[in-house]
């Protein structure tokens, strides 16, 4: 179970990473299918400078220093950056014109620049729009799932 | 169709508000509350009375003294921290039936309006604005309608999704157009049947901002605005997700910026963390909610 402004890594092939509701928050899933390495980041924010000392006690909180620690702790685990498989959702925004309520399109733009900057590639994603998603890793297979909160509960694999 | 009068009849069978909330909101309006008044408030009733006190001692408040009696939390939390725990504690029992159309959590609707009250205090003391009871009361009720509403939007859910897809509105305009009413509508009549305040029952009727009487209170405009934040934090989101409509002239008229509303999500981060306690106060299984957070 990730909490908000929180990470799991895993290499216990019996374990599913779950993280709940996303909103304009994003949900970061990682994986290398060769030593079967996961791990599931859910941030909050884009950027620490906004208070680096909550940044500092916790990176998990910003974009900019959450991504990097989910990065380094699965290669502490085994994991190589070239086998890594990397999933995406949340960033989800209220209804209105794009000005002001933007933080979840913020969140998104944050990953999608650190991203870029050391070569990485989102294999799927499911981001934007006004859903409700509560994300899953299974770490046995690095199968990423989102189920869109709703009264039919919409699975869709990643 | 319109369900109007059928969700009308519904209201019928309103239970009557808790009473130790009731005598409570009446305290919100008065400038000054003796220790006295509350006393006479929470005496017959021994369950809120040990709430306050296990409320006053958890993390929420941090104080480094025990709290053992009523006198003692007043000494030192305070009358408007007081009237919070009394009715939050109070306003339990509304919030007790499950409200499957909106929420698949049995107890959604509750963390939702805790979650708002408590928005609204860390927006007050990002505003500079006192933080008074008042504020976390209507942040707690604005959704009440969802009580009643809940039955009638789990029948015509799909409809109503229909129009969010479709037409591109908020849930709440799409209850409107295919119920014939609307959850801020239906608590704000909640709210006259059971006698509410004046300013507290119209911070329920427009906390969606849909009329234009919305903009003649700060108090309603707060609520919104703590409304949109719990839905952009996530975690005790429902079914209609984040299908609102954010107006950036309420940011303006607060002189808020993006960065304000990111301090403010960060703030709310470890005040949320602090009162699960609050979270709490419906179930008896406190370990069993902790570790639903996540």
């Amino acid at each position: 179970m990730v909490g908000v402004a929180d990470m799991k890594i895993s290499n216990q092939t019996e374990q599913v990473v779950i993280t709940h509701a996303l909103g304009s928050c994003i949900g970061v899933a990682i994986y290398d299918p060769h030593v079967r390495v996961g791990g599931l980041l859910h941030y909050m924010l884009p950027d620490s400078s906004l208070d680096e000392e909550k940044g500092r006690e916790n990176p998990f909180m910003f974009a900019d220093t959450g991504i990097p620690r989910l990065f380094k702790e699965c290669y502490r685990l085994g994991a190589v950056k070239q086998r890594m498989l990397v999933k995406v959702a949340g960033g989800s925004q209220v209804l209105g014109g794009p000005e002001h309520f933007n933080i979840g399109r913020r969140n998104y733009a944050a990953l999608r620049k650190i991203f870029l900057k050391n070569n990485v590639l989102i294999g799927k994603e499911d981001v934007g729009g006004t859903k409700a998603r509560t994300m899953y890793l299974e770490i046995a297979t690095g199968k990423v799932w989102v189920k869109i909160i709703g009264q039919n509960q919409t699975i869709i694999e990643l | 169709m319109s369900l109007v009068p059928q969700v009308l009849r519904s209201l019928k069978n309103l239970p009557p508000f808790p009473m130790v909330a009731q005598r409570t909101l009446i305290l919100l309006n008065k400038p000054e509350v003796s220790i006295q008044e509350l006393v006479e408030v929470v005496k017959f009733d021994p369950a809120i009375t040990a709430n306050i006190l296990r409320i006053s001692n958890s993390a929420y408040f941090g104080l480094r003294r025990e709290i053992h009696s009523l006198h003692q939390a007043l000494l030192l939390l305070g009358t408007q921290e007081l009237l919070k725990i009394i009715i939050a504690s109070g306003a339990t029992r509304l919030f007790n039936a499950p409200t499957p159309g909106y929420f698949t959590e049995r107890q959604g609707l509750w963390r939702h309006s805790v979650s708002c009250a408590l928005m609204v205090s860390v927006l007050c003391r990002e505003l500079s604005l006192p933080d008074h009871a008042t504020g976390f009361t209507a942040g707690l009720m604005h959704d009440i309608g969802k009580i009643v509403l809940s039955l009638f939007v789990e029948q015509k859910f799909h409809e109503i999704m229909e129009v969010v897809e479709k037409q591109g509105v908020s849930f709440q305009a799409a209850e409107k157009i295919i119920l014939g009413v609307d959850h801020a509508e239906m608590g704000g009549e909640m709210a006259r049947m059971w006698d509410f305040p004046d300013r507290l029952r119209l911070a329920i009727t427009y906390h969606h901002l849909d009329k234009p009487e919305a903009y003649t209170d700060d108090l309603i405009l707060l609520v919104y605005l703590a409304d949109i934040l719990c839905l952009m934090f996530g975690q005790d989101l429902g079914v209609d997700g984040l299908a609102y409509t954010g107006y950036p002239e309420v940011l303006r008229h607060f002189h808020l910026r993006e960065r304000n509303l990111q301090k403010v999500l960060l703030q709310f981060g470890s005040a949320w963390d602090e009162a699960q306690i609050l979270f709490g106060l419906m179930g008896k299984k406190d370990g069993v909610q902790r570790a639903n957070r996540g």
